[in-house]
């Protein structure tokens, strides 16, 4: 008998450990957001990731006592506070704005996610238009099928939503994306030849929208329809270099080149998604005369908070163009810092300039590799753009 | 012509669910209140620490005693705008400040918000702050569910939200309920940042002044399956304004006026406006 009883007793110790794999849940208004936990011992201290289908990324800090875990990411100042009940999870998500709190129920169980596959019925290319308040908004969906079970994406006309994952089952589907701060779950049914869902974004917004099979026709708004620019004049900046040397378009360095400049943000996810293509770009036409030259808005606008984040990232990427310091990251700080942009707002965006120093393209927004073909599509747009305007004389003309 | 109009708003208006046995209040409104709480007791930007707060306009002097925001213990600084952009004089130089970033301020904290034209600057302070607001006990009978009916006209109207930004809410509809009598309630959809917003409604009720907040109460709707909709009142929630007078308050909202006291949700017991603005209602 003492023997069951310690028999027992380490069976509710093993019970008692957080570590191993959950199926986790945000329980939103309008249905639950499927993602993945794991939580594994590091030494003494415990470490966990979020994982959207076979995407994952690494909380910054988890503490573990008692029943209760606690899991930080410390970018976004959010919390899932949980306590252990057997062979589940119970709690909340937690963030703070600058207005207050935001709290979504959370839940988890123990183990992996069943893989579903999309049915052929779902997978490719929708145009979705989104209705709300009687305004419509076009959106593309996808959905393909990947290690995970089905994926799906969501593109607007700036950007893609972040890599979506979930269940499936006959004709209906939830696919989810949470990062720690964004909070997405796409639903719909697939009912004759048209799709119908809604779209959910944080605890309570539900927008209701409905798709048909893509027909190859565009149906976003085109990137490059969003920001335009004075061309009538050299586009002009003039910025501090990350060593405080002010840096302008006739630097001459940029002079006569055919230049990309790369409005961006070490705050923007895309724009850390972007900058590998960007290089790759750099490393392949520099020769032929192709600078690039980045323009950082940071949050605060604060050379000392905004000079090291800027450093990081170019280390991070070990980016070989200039980046600049040129200004704050809201629509007003980058009007102020450039002018001769109208209608700026998409994060990254990209300009291109012709060797006579004028703008040729605007190409607002990126769309990153869950995109699929957009993301295909736009690569080539940049490639064909740049051997266009290398092969212009400095007059503009071939 | 009427009666007709009366019968189609009783066929579509918001349903009572029967009252449970169980008054406690749900686990999930449990959670928000507490999380609330707790940020409005040790939040730097918490309204209760809000002690002064001004429209930036073309500029702001902060500082001595006929600044137009006087600071104790500080000398001139000034709130600038170089075009859209703006930035902080301080003796020793000027440099750019962001919406919604901590500026510090020897003992005080300085927080510009919204958008231009309507940015403004609150300014925070450490003094002992308010008590919080407490809660009225949860009242399952007035829990109401059902559809939201289409604006009769679409667009947009200039209004201040619960926090006091000005903002652009857009015509959402209307919810009809039965609350002491008939009572058709205008809803505005209101930007909560990124893809994120609420389905807001600004009310009135007779328990205004006594108990509750003079100037109106903020709750929001609540989606259900199949297109319906929860407007649980014990979710009514004080403007900022409730807790310090250095917010504007919204003006209220034409006709959201529920004829019966509605004594659930969030509680006033003064400390912040002490009588409701004589501010005209927005159409």
């Amino acid at each position: 008998m003492p023997a069951l009883l310690l028999q027992g007793a380490a069976a509710l110790a093993t019970l008692a450990s957080p570590g191993g794999h959950w199926r986790a849940v945000l329980d939103l208004a309008g249905g639950p957001l499927p993602f993945a936990i794991s939580i594994e011992r590091a030494g003494r201290a415990w470490q966990a990731e979020l994982c959207n289908g076979a995407k994952c990324q690494r909380f910054s800090k988890v503490r573990v006592g008692g029943d209760s875990v606690v899991l930080e990411n410390a970018d976004y100042a959010a919390t899932i506070t949980a306590a252990l009940r057997g062979d589940s999870l119970v709690g909340y998500y937690h963030n703070v704005g600058s207005n207050g709190p935001r709290t979504i129920p959370f839940r988890a169980a123990r183990g992996r996610w069943p893989i579903t596959r999309a049915p052929t019925s779902l997978v490719g290319r929708w145009d979705a238009t989104f209705s709300q308040d009687l305004e419509t908004s076009p959106r593309v969906l996808e959905f393909r099928n990947g290690l995970a079970g089905i994926e799906g994406t969501l593109i607007s006309s700036t950007s893609d939503y972040g890599p979506f994952s979930g269940t499936t089952s006959a004709d209906t589907f939830a696919i989810g994306y949470f990062d720690g701060s964004f909070v997405y779950l796409i639903t719909g049914r697939l009912k004759g030849d048209t799709l119908r869902g809604i779209f959910h974004a944080g605890l309570r917004t539900q927008t209701p929208w409905q798709a048909v099979r893509s027909s190859g026709a565009p149906h976003l708004k085109s990137p490059t329809e969003l920001t335009s620019a004075d061309t009538t004049e050299p586009f002009s900046f003039r910025f501090p270099d990350l060593r405080g040397r002010l840096v302008g378009n006739d630097d001459p360095r940029l002079k006569g080149k055919v230049v990309l400049v790369d409005i961006f943000g070490t705050w923007c996810p895309t724009c850390h998604e972007g900058m590998p293509g960007l290089i790759e770009l750099y490393n392949r036409y520099r020769g032929r005369g192709l600078e690039i030259v980045g323009l950082a808005f940071e949050v605060t606008g604060d050379t000392a908070v905004d000079a090291p984040l800027v450093r990081r990232y170019r280390d991070k990427f070990r980016i070989p163009f200039p980046l600049l310091l040129a200004g704050t990251s809201d629509v007003e700080g980058i009007e102020a810092a450039l002018p001769q942009l109208r209608g700026a707002g998409a994060f990254p965006t990209i300009i291109f300039l012709g060797r006579d120093g004028r703008v040729r393209r605007v190409h607002a927004g990126f769309h990153g590799v869950a995109a699929g073909d957009q993301h295909q599509r736009q690569a080539r747009e940049f490639e064909e753009e740049i051997e266009k305007l290398l092969d212009e004389s400095v007059s503009g003309k071939r | 012509m009427l009666s007709c109009l009366r019968v189609f708003m009783v066929a579509v208006a918001l349903v009572r669910p029967m009252a449970s046995l169980d008054a406690q209040a749900p686990a999930d409104l449990d959670r928000e209140r507490l999380g609330y709480l707790t940020w409005l007791k040790t939040a730097p930007n918490s309204p209760l620490a809000a002690i002064a707060r001004q429209p930036v306009g073309e500029g702001l002097r902060l500082g001595p005693p006929d600044a137009n925001i006087p600071l104790s213990g500080i000398g001139e600084h000034r709130i600038l705008r170089k075009g859209r952009a703006l930035a902080l004089e301080t003796p020793s130089g000027t440099r750019p400040v962001s919406r919604g970033q901590a500026v510090r301020l020897g003992r005080y904290t300085l927080y510009l918000t919204g958008p231009a034209p309507g940015t403004a600057l609150t300014v925070f302070g450490q003094e002992e702050r308010a008590a919080p607001p407490g809660y009225y006990e949860y009242d399952p009978s007035l829990v109401f569910s059902g559809p939201l009916l289409p604006p009769e006209k679409r667009g947009t109207a200039r209004v201040l939200a619960g926090d006091g930004t000005e903002t652009e809410a857009t015509e959402a509809g209307s919810v009809v309920l039965t609350l002491g009598a008939l009572t058709r309630l205008r809803v505005l959809r209101i930007a909560s940042g990124g893809e994120e917003s609420e389905l807001e409604i600004f009310f009135r009720d007779q328990s205004n002044g006594q108990g509750t907040y003079p100037a109106g109460r903020f709750v929001s709707l609540i989606p259900l399956p199949n297109g319906r909709y929860r407007l649980d009142l014990n979710r009514a929630r004080n403007p900022f304004c409730a807790y310090s007078a250095a917010y504007p308050c919204p003006a209220p909202w034409r006709g959201n006026v529920i004829p019966a006291p509605v004594r659930a949700g969030e509680r006033y017991a003064g400390g912040g406006l002490k009588t409701p603005p004589a501010s005209p209602e927005i159409n």
